[in-house]
């Protein structure tokens, strides 16, 4: 196991901000940690990093016990942190060479290691510029070079993405997917389902600190009642053809708002084509029509209740 | 050594801010050193007065008194007009006029009352040694004439024979006179607002980017120890103070290389650097204390600034207030100063005349130890705010 966490609790005073967490990050996998804002994802890759003290449980990196004074363990951990930890004060390149010369002391591996790290991440342009002048994008890039250029054995991206635009963040996922290719471990935190469910490969839930759902993204999905999401673009719909189409089989929800008509389903054969049916047989005018699996949104929202970006 | 590289990189970075200081420093320290400088005596040369003597005596007697004298005097000639010789006193052209009447000799080898008429300027230090060399004549004169019955050439000849012998004059604790220290004594006291300006500036500047917490924890995620990590940094923080106070103290050395290869410039060089010591330990205070870059530009002029205007770094010590010196007590800065004051001063280098200086620079120790400690203290504070 890569790393083997096991009952950790971490309390701030009367808060309990990690609750009886265990988790197994299992060699060559993507595993995602996913929960909103104050769940407890940062709390928890502070711990395993030895970065704070807890109050309970068993952390294990590379099978063996994660302490601060762990350095055989540390030498094969890329971390990428939440905020962009890099030195105003060097440039592009002296920041990504003096990360990576924690850890690489031979110097031509690691002029090497620095020049793969800065054509990985894309920043072969920018190398004497210094942080305060690159872009949001630009930043986290670095940031992620910074935290990879030593070819750890495990990478630890806490929410890489946080104000990236598309394009970037798009780039920064693709690169995530190719360090895992490359061979390392990945995990993967962040409060975009989406991103999560594109590139983990295993998914944690996490709410108030506690674990709320654990498995790949289709044993996730499985987990909830929700089979189907249909939205119809309808234009003239009755009170009464709301009711009625409620009625249809195997539909659990059904609104009508702003010409659209939102209708959820367990999971079943021929839900669309029931509610198509019934559309046509009433003479109901209709445009577009859309037809979704549930995401992981879907999942959070029917274990907790809310929404994932509440 | 990746820290301690980076800790330099940071440096260099700052150079521009902290070349601004040194060279004010530099340029200030020319001009206020050259205006300031003053001219010692490099040695003891006798000075001689001008009198007049108006002599009415030709016996060899008077004509002894009259070189002995001119061995400490130069004799103007005067007119014996009154109005002349007054003029003569008033406008210094004389300090001292010496009147022999014609039967002085006579008179005295007689064993009469005699009387010698002496005018001269009042309270000046010139007339009362010419008068202490004309009574010290006139005794040993009356003391050769009470023994024996001699003329008075031969008073005359015993009398100088006897004042050839001179007592030879050893300055206490040297044999030669001090050099100049004028120059280094003002110069290593505007080292302290130099000094301490460029290591606050440097050190807290280092201080501040390494308390940032995102990168303290991820240097905490690598695999060099607290141990490793803390000890290059604080090597390149003093590798940078020691570069600064070898560059500072060197310029001194060189501007004033004459007077520089002296016991003084030893200690001026040991009190400086411990006052770097100082320096260094305020610098790691402000830094684990301040939140900003702005913060430690307006702590660097209050902390450096400040002591600097009451222990007598721009002013002398001797012309500021007695309240606001005891004040500056409370500094290291007057301490420093007051012990670079007493190494200017320094003859001579036994442990007895060094004691006051040693003294000085103890406290000045004491206070670097002192806000080290308190620098340790709110660091570790701080930093295990940060891990809890």
């Amino acid at each position: 196991m890569i790393v083997h966490v096991e009952n950790l609790v971490k309390r701030y005073g009367e808060l309990t901000a990690i609750d009886h967490l265990s988790m197994d990050v299992r060699q060559g996998e993507i595993f995602g940690l996913l929960g909103p804002n104050g769940s407890g994802k940062t709390t928890a890759i502070n711990c395993i990093l030895s970065l704070l003290k807890y109050d309970k449980g068993i952390i294990e990196v590379f099978d063996k016990p994660m302490t601060p004074y762990a350095y055989d363990i540390k030498k094969d951990i890329g971390i990428v942190m939440q905020n962009v930890a890099v030195f105003e004060e060097l440039t592009v390149y002296e920041n990504i060479d003096y990360f990576c010369g924690l850890y690489i002391t031979d110097k031509i591996q690691k002029e090497a290691y620095v020049k793969e790290a800065i054509d990985f991440v894309g920043l072969g342009d920018f190398i004497k510029f210094s942080p305060k002048k690159l872009s949001g994008g630009l930043l986290r890039r670095l940031n992620i070079a910074c935290g990879i250029a030593h070819k750890p054995k495990l990478i630890i991206l806490d929410e890489p993405t946080v104000a990236v635009d598309p394009q970037s963040r798009n780039k920064i996922l693709e690169g995530i997917v190719a360090l895992n290719r490359q061979g390392a471990t990945i995990i993967y935190t962040s409060h975009y389902m989406e991103e999560v469910e594109q590139i983990c490969s295993r998914i944690m839930i996490l709410d108030k600190g506690r674990i709320i759902a654990e498995g790949t993204k289709e044993e996730l999905k499985n987990m909830i009642s929700l089979g189907e999401k249909i939205s119809v673009e309808v234009f003239g719909l009755s009170e009464a053809h709301v009711k009625e189409i409620e009625l249809l089989p195997n539909i659990t929800s059904v609104t009508y708002q702003n010409h659209t008509l939102d209708i959820k389903s367990h999971k079943g054969k021929n839900n669309l084509e029931n509610v198509l049916d019934y559309i046509r047989k009433n003479g109901i005018n209709f445009g577009t029509i859309y037809s979704e699996k549930p995401t992981l949104n879907d999942v959070f929202l029917e274990i907790t209740g809310k929404e994932l970006r509440d | 050594m990746p820290v301690f590289k980076l800790c330099l990189k940071i440096f260099i970075k700052k150079l521009p801010i902290i070349m601004i200081y040194v060279s004010l420093f530099l340029v200030i320290s020319l001009l206020i050193a050259g205006a300031t400088k003053t001219d010692r005596e490099k040695g003891f040369v006798q000075t001689k007065t001008n009198i007049a003597i108006i002599n009415y005596d030709q016996s060899p007697l008077v004509t002894g008194l009259i070189n002995g004298l001119k061995e400490i005097a130069h004799i103007v000639p005067l007119e014996d007009e009154p109005s002349t010789l007054q003029d003569a006193l008033y406008y210094r052209k004389v300090t001292y006029i010496l009147r022999i009447p014609e039967d002085f000799t006579e008179k005295f080898l007689a064993g009469d009352e005699v009387w010698i008429e002496k005018t001269g300027i009042p309270n000046s230090i010139d007339a009362i040694y010419v008068d202490l060399q004309v009574n010290q004549y006139l005794r040993i004169a009356g003391l050769y004439k009470s023994q024996s019955h001699i003329d008075s050439a031969m008073i005359a000849q015993h009398i100088q024979k006897d004042m050839e012998n001179e007592t030879k004059v050893n300055f206490s604790g040297g044999e030669e006179v001090q050099q100049d220290q004028s120059y280094a004594m003002f110069y290593y006291n505007y080292l302290a607002y130099s000094l301490f300006s460029v290591l606050i500036l440097g050190i807290s500047t280092i201080i501040l980017v390494f308390k940032n917490q995102d990168l303290r924890r991820r240097n905490a995620c690598s695999p060099i120890s607290a141990g490793s990590s803390n000890f290059q940094f604080i090597l390149a923080n003093g590798v940078y103070a020691v570069i600064c106070w070898a560059i500072m103290v060197g310029f001194c050395i060189l501007f004033d290389y004459k007077n520089s290869n002296t016991p003084n410039t030893l200690l001026f060089l040991l009190n400086s650097f411990v006052f770097t010591l100082c320096a260094v330990s305020i610098s790691f205070l402000v830094g684990n204390l301040v939140k900003n870059q702005d913060g430690i530009s307006a702590l660097t002029n209050v902390i450096a600034l400040g002591p600097s205007f009451i222990s007598g770094v721009f002013v002398p010590q001797e012309f500021i207030g007695e309240n606001v010196l005891k004040i500056a007590s409370f500094t290291p800065t007057y301490w420093y100063v007051k012990a670079n004051n007493t190494i200017a001063n320094l003859n001579s280098f036994d442990m007895d005349s060094l004691r006051e200086t040693m003294g000085y620079t103890g406290v000045v120790l004491g206070f670097a130890i002192a806000f080290l400690a308190l620098a340790l203290v709110v660091g570790k504070k701080k930093q295990l705010s940060q891990e809890a």
